[in-house]
């Protein structure tokens, strides 16, 4: 494994327990076409994930597996390096602005980079100066509910129900300024229901106070929470997505439940390039990493996370159209709440 | 003396200033306080506290600020971090931190100039090896490639 | 006894080769990236985590862990002996443990810094090991009004700390207060403070504070006057701690070690929190408080003890319920994700090799900082002799780095520089920085947790005395403030 000296010392005085694992057929030898796309001297240095979250997160660990897998199949150093503050800002405003277009700089990002872009770039960078080359995963959002007190049992449509008939008294955990906000927002507006928002900093906080008892209702994926619905501590209510989830069948999707088809919040995360990288370092680092997410360990992986494919994207013939499709579509949410003018 | 009264003069237009800033920002919302309401107190907390300090009648400070050959070491110890926090994105970590030793090294005079320019090589390397092999951390690196 | 079984095959599971080996490894990388100023545990953890994929989940955890409760026993070390803090959690260690080095009794204060360190994380291990589920059952209740009330006692407490004016103190916790509501304002989501940039979108970074207002203000100072060196080598007497030095500090010990431990349980607390505390405690408790700021031994057993043990609170959280209550843990959580095992109230009885082999491995872990620590004692001592003038540019070297180890953003240095400069201003005209630190640490949990009791209270403010646990910190906060003006009525400190 190519790491700094003391990851190198650590291994080898360490047993290695990792069994060595078949390579899957994937038809022509991946890493001989990936040595096929390898720019003349090209990478000489590591090459950087940039995530711009704090490390042991979400998007982190994602990030962390990918380059994991990049690694084996490319060969090239990869490290994972976190640009926090601001929620992502600083981050997204370094790859969008700052970060040198060589090839030695992807960004592993989420979509909730296009929320920063249009909300509070003020006009500085937009989510286009950042070109997809790979999709990796989706994270639904997903409504939880508590196993104890007047609420448990109930399904989200009573509860909502619930919400309407009493307004102001269901605590719900939000995190102000994205989608957990803007999926009450759409609920309320839609039924006429009024939940009591409590804000948190993320969704992990939140279902902490669900299991706490102090919140009723609790947004989040399902990564941060099925320790606790395992323990049966928490009971998944509804999911923000187009079509059930393999790893909940029995959770409705929001859509289906309220007859609508705009209750769609998910993660979105993919890798992205600086505008301006060479075209041929840019196609060998997006064949690194497709041929890394087709890798079958890292499937599974992922899955045991939680996260999806979105069968749209992951089957993606143009990235940046698909993916700018739903980013536009997120512009139009903006406008009709009024966010964006 | 001067310079105490300057500052208790600071904390008070400190304090307004930001008290203005922060009653724009709301200071009670639907829910309790708004981003305004703690900033405002805080605010109001740091005039009040400057002006008793500055109506005080007793200086209780004696020190006295630095001049000549002081004041050149303190600036030459400013100027080296600045020249980091300047010279880091473009010249990467390697090249602005000796240069950074070595204006750090030399504000002291009687580290000799061969002297100087050993220790900042040596413990730049040192510095590089240590974080960036070692323990794996990218350092920023110049149009050079280190 | 139940716990006492699983604590047996934890350490059949860590008393093996690789295990130990990993449990030194990360004890001795803990301790150097205690010493380094501004590296922390989180800076190292997200580093070594790419390694951990190549060892056993339960070899990559108790290296984690250990390289982390390491980070506290070596942050100690530059503070003692340069001023200037290894740690944000060692900054308090710096106002007594400077003092004592000055009087030739830096050995002295190291012995029991380390020794304070092992006392603690070794309680602390024990409570871990026979009440983690009591306890973690007890922690997830703790919800946004006893976060709160905590806050407010630990703000209370701070009021304690203040050393000379108090007028001085109070503006210094308001210009903390005011400093941490840079950037977005978790609650609604907008930007305070800002004007437009991005980098203060982020908020200001504490590592870039305290490495700001407490190394390179300290420089500046020795610079200044040209000081050959801070502390002379041949100074050192003894490298021991005496025993009148043990009956000084053997209680400062066991009540920072209660103190650190409850404070890592909840989310806010931690090692800083809880070493700034364990300060305040120490000072308002003795009978001498006069002598604090001066080289008192107890200001350096209580926080040290405190840091450590706040540790092991730290990690009941994120073992027993899979919840982390600060970023270090936060990314224990995810360096398990990554091993694909989800920690949460399962944990202990689906893989209890892994959780007993942890808690096992932190019995280990410090003795083995113990034994590391001790002799270094006299090592770093012969590290003085290196005359000053060569010393501090290699100290703001390794500074920087340190900082920018934070966010890898260069914004981060002009933060420490900015700082650096007002902190010199502020020494010099008889400030005393410390209460800045910790309202800058307080201050977002308390405003953020007020704003959340009252959002999620139909009733407002009445929250805050419905909820016992709550209701019973601001009492006890109300009380001590009382006695407060009541003691400096009788006794002439500091001047109002």
């Amino acid at each position: 494994m190519k790491h700094s000296t003391l990851a190198r010392l650590i291994v080898a005085c360490a047993v290695v327990a990792a069994a060595v694992t078949p390579v899957a057929a994937q038809g022509a030898d991946p890493k001989a076409e990936l040595a096929r796309l390898k720019p003349k001297d090209f990478p000489t240095q590591p090459i950087e994930f940039t995530v711009v979250y704090p490390a042991g997160g979400g998007m982190d660990v994602a990030a962390r597996l990918l380059a994991k897998y990049v690694e084996k199949w490319s060969g090239d150093r990869i490290i994972v390096n976190n640009r926090t503050g601001g929620a992502g800002m600083v981050g997204h405003a370094y790859l969008a602005t700052q970060a040198k277009p060589d090839g030695y700089t992807v960004g592993a990002l989420a979509n909730l980079v296009w929320g920063d872009a249009m909300l509070r770039a003020q006009g500085r960078w937009a989510y286009t100066d950042l070109e997809p080359i790979a999709y990796v995963n989706s994270d639904a959002l997903i409504w939880v509910g508590p196993t104890e007190g007047p609420y448990k049992g109930m399904s989200v449509k009573d509860i909502v129900q619930a919400a309407k008939d009493k307004p102001g008294t269901i605590r719900i955990a939000t995190v102000p300024g994205s989608m957990w906000e803007y999926l009450v927002d759409q609920i309320e507006a839609n039924s006429g229901a009024k939940f009591l928002r409590v804000p948190f900093q993320g969704g992990g906080a939140g279902i902490t106070a669900l299991v706490g008892g102090n919140v009723d209702v609790a947004q989040g994926f399902y990564s941060e929470f099925r320790g606790h619905l395992e323990a049966g501590k928490v009971r998944p209510l509804a999911v923000a997505s187009a079509a059930r989830m393999d790893f909940l069948k029995d959770m409705p999707t929001f859509n289906e439940t309220f007859g609508g088809s705009d209750y769609l919040w998910q993660v979105i995360r993919y890798a992205i390039v600086p505008k301006g990288t060479p075209a041929d370092r840019k196609a060998y680092l997006a064949a690194a990493v497709q041929i890394a997410m087709k890798d079958p360990e890292l499937v599974a992986e992922y899955e045991k996370t939680g996260a999806y494919f979105d069968p749209k994207l992951a089957g993606s013939k143009d990235l940046a159209h698909d993916l700018g499709e739903y980013a536009e579509r997120e512009r139009e949410f903006y406008r009709k709440t009024g966010r964006l003018k | 003396m001067m310079f105490e009264r300057a500052l208790n003069a600071f904390w008070i237009l400190l304090g307004a200033a930001t008290a203005a800033y922060a009653w724009s920002l709301g200071i009670v919302g639907p829910s309790g306080p708004d981003s305004g309401l703690f900033p405002l107190i805080a605010a109001i907390i740091i005039m009040a506290a400057g002006l008793i300090l500055l109506l005080r009648p007793n200086p209780l400070v004696a020190s006295q600020f630095p001049r000549g050959a002081a004041l050149g070491r303190i600036l030459g110890v400013i100027a080296g971090l600045a020249v980091m926090a300047i010279g880091m994105p473009y010249l990467g970590f390697a090249v602005t931190g000796a240069i950074t030793m070595m204006i750090l090294l030399r504000t002291v005079e009687r580290t000799s100039l061969s002297g100087s320019i050993a220790l900042a090589l040596a413990s730049v390397a040192a510095v590089v090896w240590l974080f960036d092999h070692m323990l794996g951390m990218v350092l920023p690196r110049g149009p050079w490639g280190f | 006894m139940h716990e006492l079984e699983g604590l047996m095959a934890g350490f059949g599971v860590i008393l093996t080769a690789q295990n130990l080996y990993l449990c030194f490894l990360g004890s001795l990388i803990g301790t150097l990236v205690g010493v380094l100023p501004g590296v922390g545990p989180l800076a190292a953890l997200a580093l070594l985590l790419p390694v951990t994929f190549t060892l056993s989940p339960v070899g990559g955890m108790v290296m984690l862990a250990s390289i982390f409760y390491g980070a506290m026993y070596g942050g100690s070390t530059t503070s003692i002996l340069l001023n200037i803090p290894g740690e944000a959690a060692s900054v308090v260690t710096c106002i007594d443990g400077h003092q004592m080095a000055r009087q030739g009794r830096a050995g002295a204060a190291l012995g029991i810094a380390a020794i304070g360190s092992f006392i603690a994380g070794t309680l602390g291990v024990i409570v871990m090991t026979f009440f983690a589920p009591l306890i973690a059952a007890a922690a997830i209740r703790f919800g946004p009004p006893e976060n709160f009330a905590l806050m407010v006692l630990g703000l209370v407490c701070t009021l304690f700390m203040i050393s000379g004016s108090t007028v001085k103190g109070v503006l210094m916790v308001a210009l903390g207060f005011l400093t941490a509501a840079v950037g977005i304002d978790v609650v609604n989501g907008h930007e305070r403070f800002t004007f437009g940039s991005v980098n203060l979108s982020g908020g200001i970074e504490l590592l870039a504070v305290v490495i700001g207002l407490f190394g390179v203000t300290e420089v500046l100072a020795n610079v200044e006057e040209m000081v050959q060196s801070t502390v002379l080598a041949e100074r050192i007497r003894g490298l021991w701690p005496t025993l009148a030095d043990w009956r000084d500090s053997w209680r400062a010990m066991l009540r920072g070690s209660g103190l650190g431990f409850v404070l890592g349980l909840v989310p806010g607390g931690g090692p800083v929190t809880a070493s700034f505390m364990s300060y305040a405690v120490e000072r308002r408790i003795s009978a001498h408080p006069e002598r604090f700021g001066k080289g008192a031994i107890e200001g350096v057993a209580g926080p040290e003890a405190a840091n450590n043990a706040a540790v092991a609170g730290s990690l009941i959280p994120v073992l027993s319920l899979g919840i982390p209550s600060n970023p270090v843990t936060a990314l224990l959580l995810g360096a398990l994700v990554i091993q694909g095992i989800q920690p949460g109230p399962l944990f202990v009885a689906q893989r209890p090799d892994l959780f007993w082999g942890i808690v096992a491995s932190m019995y280990v872990g410090n003795v083995f900082l113990l034994m590391l620590n001790l002799p270094l004692v006299g090592l770093w001592a012969q590290l003085l002799r290196i005359p000053y003038r060569v010393l501090f540019p290699i100290v703001l070297l390794l500074s920087i780095v340190g900082t920018y180890s934070a966010n890898k953003n260069v914004f981060d240095l002009w933060v420490m520089l900015g700082f650096g400069i007002a902190g010199y201003v502020l020494r010099k005209l008889d400030y005393d920085l410390a209460p800045f630190v910790i309202a800058f640490v307080l201050a977002p949990l308390l405003e953020q947790s007020l704003r959340q009791s009252l959002a999620m209270s139909p009733d407002g403010a009445v929250i805050l005395i419905q909820r016992p646990v709550a209701a019973l910190l601001l009492a006890v906060s109300a009380a001590i403030v009382v006695l407060m003006f009541r003691r400096t009525a009788r006794i002439p400190g500091g001047d109002q």
